[in-house]
């Protein structure tokens, strides 16, 4: 397989700023502590070069992750214990999203063989876009790994850190190949005006009336007119949970969810409970959903508003502007956990013989 | 056509609001070039850059609210209503100024706006609004206490015995980090062991929350919850602002820890005040030459300030052996 | 007539008298009340000492535990004091306050003059002082002179219940901030106290024994050390004055002048360290208005200048006696010009 590098190489993308937002304040949704972050980083790290990774490139953050790792790093190297060579990205540090967007262009122009995102989904729509763009210009893909330190984590699963670094170990170092190692997803494109604007979602598009972006996460129902998503899990947390348990859809299969949200008792049909946020149970006055065929464009009737990009005000637009949202499939892969450790107990990958190995 | 107000805030709120922050501005500028010239006596540490937080914050605050400040205060101080004139007299050391002239720039204080002080002692507020904080509760009027602290002082006992206290006593306290990297001079990664903020309030129950400090509508919406949970008898948070310092520690820092462009940058790309103007005129509910008028006034009255702190008498004998008592 | 109480009586009274009077005294300290959040009794203690004892249950919202964290609630108790209320904070010993001392000296001390005048602090830091309860280094010191040396600083050290229980009203009603000094070794003596709130007023020394060869000048548990100088000094016919100076900041030095003025000897007897302590003060202000009064030299009697001794044979040495405030006095009487 041309497409690994060799060595094979890791990126990290560790945002230091995830849950951190709002919904901490009004509605005690979890934070992961940084120093648990860094812990995360030591377990994939360890995990990496067990797996034969030899070099991991990683984002450098103003947020407290890699000074604090490159100091429990000192005190492990000291202790012997293995991990493999971590460069920075060379690259200054705005503590903004702009930093995500530059580490994954980084890494994806290094070649390096896969990326774990620690954040929630906000953070992995910041990477899969811009590893989009480069594929777009022609660059290899790359797949992501997601670990969940987020507030809204419909995109990255629950798991335990140490075995997704096992699954990204298995393919950046050929032991499993793409067709067995990696799934395809779904995103949302967003565009205004013909793409004078442009900005993906790879789990929810929001449409609210709010016009402003002020805090970020969105968090009030009052306004909401409309929600888009790529797949609708009813055992997920956050608004794309409107959709899941309406009209659940598969992160595999085609197609999305569109529905039209409204208070207004000449267009709300029927009420929803739904938990938008960790611990917020809210009540959705839901005025119609259709399934969103792929590639087809879906305009926005709202005037003016702000749309929110897995789970963050992202996008203000006015009354001269035109929103249409289009589904697109295969946009880009992730490394399937799952798969990659069924196959890899299926075929023994990590069965070995002392005396084979001498 | 009507156009639409976006915001949270009403358009004469919205106006207020930059004019306050443009206040800041105007005043701090001011005082870098007079301080450079000599004018001033002792050191001043300038708030300029960071104005967002102090108006995203106080914004939603009344005088029975009470604010513990820090060195770096003349922010607070303004965007909590302390007279500007006053304000630029006691920088001068003269008479009439919010202290008579017996505190200066970093002892500023106005009780009656809930302005409890600037405060030389890194840290030393956060006891001090645990004490405000309870007797709000008291008084049960739905007061609140918002101490202001740096990412430096962040490492003082004081706060962390603070926050302590107030989640056993569940006072209406907002813990607010003024997080603009830079402890006087010694970087938030070298003096911080965990750089989260919000991770320490966690330590201690208290939910906590950042934002983006340069922007008045991210500090406004998360001040607002904060506040509002506080009034409720939903207790003590924290509230991070990253932000970014325009000077020095104090005048006259030439700065030399900073990484090259670093200032340009600063002032280029992170500029609350002009982020604001940008958002306001963009959803054109508000004019460039109606802000343009704002900074203009503005102007007027640092001018003023100054001219009536120059002409301002300084205090006498008298006055040196008066407001504590002297037994011999 | 008024019936006997003890000194931790008196402060008890005090303390239950103010609150009752006002709703915005409220006190505050370490196990105050004592058992808060156990599964056991509410006021278990009432201070360490007992000193608070039953005071919950007349006023269970004006009474506070803190968590043991001194920064914390002293410095709360004097932000609430500049909010308007009138907190009674306790610091359980004196030797507490290096961990709680810039919101004393550098907050509640400045406020009022820092701010122009526009602040007021009135806030009251009850602690214990002084040796003899063979509690060592770090809890039995008399650290009065490190607070009288801070402008802004009112500091009291009473030697009997009376004087307790006036000192403490005034303190509560005074709009400055209060170090209530109470001598742990007093907490037992009994006097007379009348049953009804009163004040003493500040800056009043009281002359507890008249005499006219010798004043000695002194406060809290050495004024009783004095007394029993004075006792055996009589037998040999010297009169001894006693001033028992109660306020520290502000000081009483017009009685001071008049009784060396009258007597013409002086000594000065301090529980405190020898160096910079208030016996060195009075002395110093002695010297400087009453120098041609004086017919002998001024003779101080302190401690030596070491940490306050565990054993208990060492603690006894180090405390000032009736003896050796008895030699000093002799010596002055001797040395007379």
């Amino acid at each position: 397989m041309s497409d690994i590098q060799t060595p094979p190489c890791v990126g990290i993308i560790a945002n230091p700023v995830s849950a951190r937002d709002i919904r901490r304040i009004i509605a005690n949704a979890s934070n992961l502590q940084t120093s648990e972050r860094v812990s995360i980083l030591l377990r994939v790290l360890t995990t990496l070069a067990a797996s034969g990774v030899e070099r991991v490139l990683m984002m450098p953050d103003k947020g407290g992750i890699s000074a604090m790792l490159l100091r429990s790093l000192k005190r492990e190297r000291s202790q012997n214990h293995q991990f493999p060579e971590l460069e920075f990205v060379d690259m200054s540090v705005t503590s903004t999203v702009n930093d995500t967007f530059f580490a994954a262009r980084s890494m994806q122009q290094a070649g390096v063989n896969a990326i774990i995102v620690l954040g929630g989904d906000g953070t992995h729509r910041a990477v899969v876009r811009e590893l989009m763009l480069g594929t777009q210009a022609g660059k290899k893909a790359v797949p992501i790994a997601g670990l969940s330190t987020g507030t809204n984590n419909a995109f990255p699963e629950m798991r335990e850190p140490t075995i997704t670094a096992l699954a990204v170990g298995l393919y950046a170092t050929q032991r499993l190949k793409g067709t067995q190692a990696l799934a395809q997803n779904k995103v949302l494109e967003v565009s205004i005006d013909q793409g004078q604007r442009r900005d993906i979602a790879i789990v929810d598009a929001i449409i609210s009336r709010d016009r402003f972006i002020g805090a970020r996460a969105i968090w009030k129902t009052d306004n909401l007119e409309a929600a888009y998503l790529t797949f609708a899990d009813p055992q997920v947390i956050g608004l794309s949970a409107i959709g899941g348990l309406l009209e659940p859809v598969g992160r595999t299969e085609t197609g999305g969810l569109t529905i039209s949200i409204s208070d207004d008792p000449g267009r709300c049909k029927f009420r929803l409970k739904a938990p938008i946020a960790p611990g917020m149970i809210a009540d959705i006055g839901i005025a119609g959903f259709e399934r969103m065929p792929a590639g087809q464009p879906f305009s926005v009737a709202l005037e003016a508003g702000v749309i929110a990009l897995d789970g963050e005000r992202e996008m203000p637009f006015d009354t001269h502007e035109q929103v249409s949202i289009t589904l697109h499939e295969n946009a880009f892969q992730t490394i399937d956990v799952t798969r990659c450790m069924q196959v890899a107990a299926r075929e023994g990958l990590y069965i070995h013989q002392p005396s084979r190995l001498s | 056509m009507q156009v639409q107000n976006p915001f949270p805030l009403s358009r004469d709120e919205l106006l207020t609001v930059y004019r306050q922050m443009r206040t800041i501005r105007e005043f701090e500028e001011r005082l870098h070039i007079d301080f450079g010239r000599g004018d001033i006596p002792g050191f001043v540490h300038l708030y300029a850059g960071e104005e967002a937080t102090a108006a995203g914050i106080m914004h939603h605050l009344n005088d029975g609210d009470r604010i513990a400040s820090t060195h770096r205060g003349h922010g607070h101080c303004i965007a909590k209503g302390v007279d500007v004139v006053g304000m630029m007299k006691e920088i001068y050391g003269k008479k009439g100024g919010s202290c008579n002239g017996k505190g200066g720039s970093m002892h500023i204080a106005d009780l009656s706006r809930g302005m409890m002080g600037a405060n030389g002692i890194l840290g030393a507020g956060g006891p001090l609004i645990c004490g405000a904080a309870l007797a709000a509760k008291y008084r049960n009027k739905g007061e609140v206490g918002i101490c202001f602290f740096g990412d430096g002082a962040s490492n003082q006992g004081t706060i962390l015995e603070s926050m302590n206290l107030a989640g056993v006593w569940n006072l209406p306290v907002i813990f607010v980090v003024e997080n603009n990297g830079y402890a006087e001079s010694t970087s938030r990664d070298y003096g911080t062991a965990v750089d989260s903020y919000v991770d320490r309030a966690a330590g201690f129950g208290l939910p906590g929350v950042t934002v983006d400090g340069t922007d008045f509508f991210a500090v406004h919406e998360a001040a607002g919850a904060v506040i509002k949970r506080a009034r409720e008898g939903g207790g003590p948070s924290l509230l991070e602002c990253k932000m970014v310092r325009y000077f020095g520690h104090f005048e006259g820092d030439a700065q030399t820890y900073r990484a090259p462009g670093e200032l340009d940058d600063i002032r280029a790309n992170h500029n609350c005040l002009k982020i604001l103007g940008d958002q306001l005129t963009a959803a054109g509910i508000i004019s460039q030459s109606e802000l343009t008028k704002i900074d203009e006034e503005v102007m007027v009255l640092i001018e003023h300030s100054v001219k009536e702190a120059k002409a301002a008498p300084f205090p006498t004998l008298a006055d040196l052996t008066t407001d504590v008592y002297i037994n011999y | 007539m008024a019936r006997k109480i003890s000194m931790k009586q008196a402060v008890n009274e005090a303390l239950d008298q103010a609150m009752a009077a006002d709703p915005t005294v409220i006190c505050m300290g370490e196990d105050i009340v004592g058992g808060a959040g156990g599964n056991g009794e509410m006021d278990a203690w009432g201070g360490v000492l007992g000193v608070t004892k039953g005071l919950y249950a007349k006023h269970p919202k004006q009474m506070m535990d803190t968590p043991l964290s001194e920064s914390a609630y002293i410095g709360a108790a004097i932000g609430a004091a500049a909010c308007g209320m009138r907190p009674v904070a306790e610091l359980m010993f004196i030797d507490f306050m290096g961990v709680c001392f810039d919101q004393i000296f550098n907050q509640a001390a400045k406020f009022k003059y820092m701010f122009g005048g526009k602040a007021e602090t009135p806030v009251v830091i009850r602690c214990m002082v002084g040796a003899g309860f063979r509690a060592a280094a770090q809890h039995s010191q008399m650290l009065t002179p490190l607070f009288a040396h801070i402008p802004g600083l009112k500091v009291v050290c009473p030697s009997n219940a009376y004087d307790t229980k006036g000192l403490l009203i005034q303190s509560i009603r005074d709009n400055d901030p209060v170090i209530f000094c109470e001598h742990k070794n007093l907490y037992a003596h009994e006097c007379e106290v009348p049953e009804a709130s009163y004040t003493i007023p500040f800056g009043e020394a009281n002359i507890v024994r008249e005499g006219k060869h010798c004043t000695i000048v002194t406060y809290g548990l050495m004024v009783h050390r004095s007394l029993d100088a004075a006792a055996v000094l009589a037998k040999e016919g010297v009169e001894v004055e006693i001033v028992d100076l109660r306020t520290l900041s502000p000081l009483d030095m017009d009685t001071v002048l008049e009784s060396v003025t009258k007597t013409g000897r002086l000594v000065c007897v301090d529980e405190a360290s020898p160096r910079c302590n208030i016996a060195t003060d009075i002395s110093a202000q002695v010297c400087m208005h009453a120098f041609g009064a004086l017919k002998a030299q001024i003779e101080m009697v302190t401690p030596p200048h070491t940490p306050v001794p565990f054993s208990p044979v060492l603690e006894d040495m180090y405390i000032p006696s009736a003896a050796q405030i008895a030699t000093a006095v002799r010596k002055t009487i001797k040395g007379s010009k």
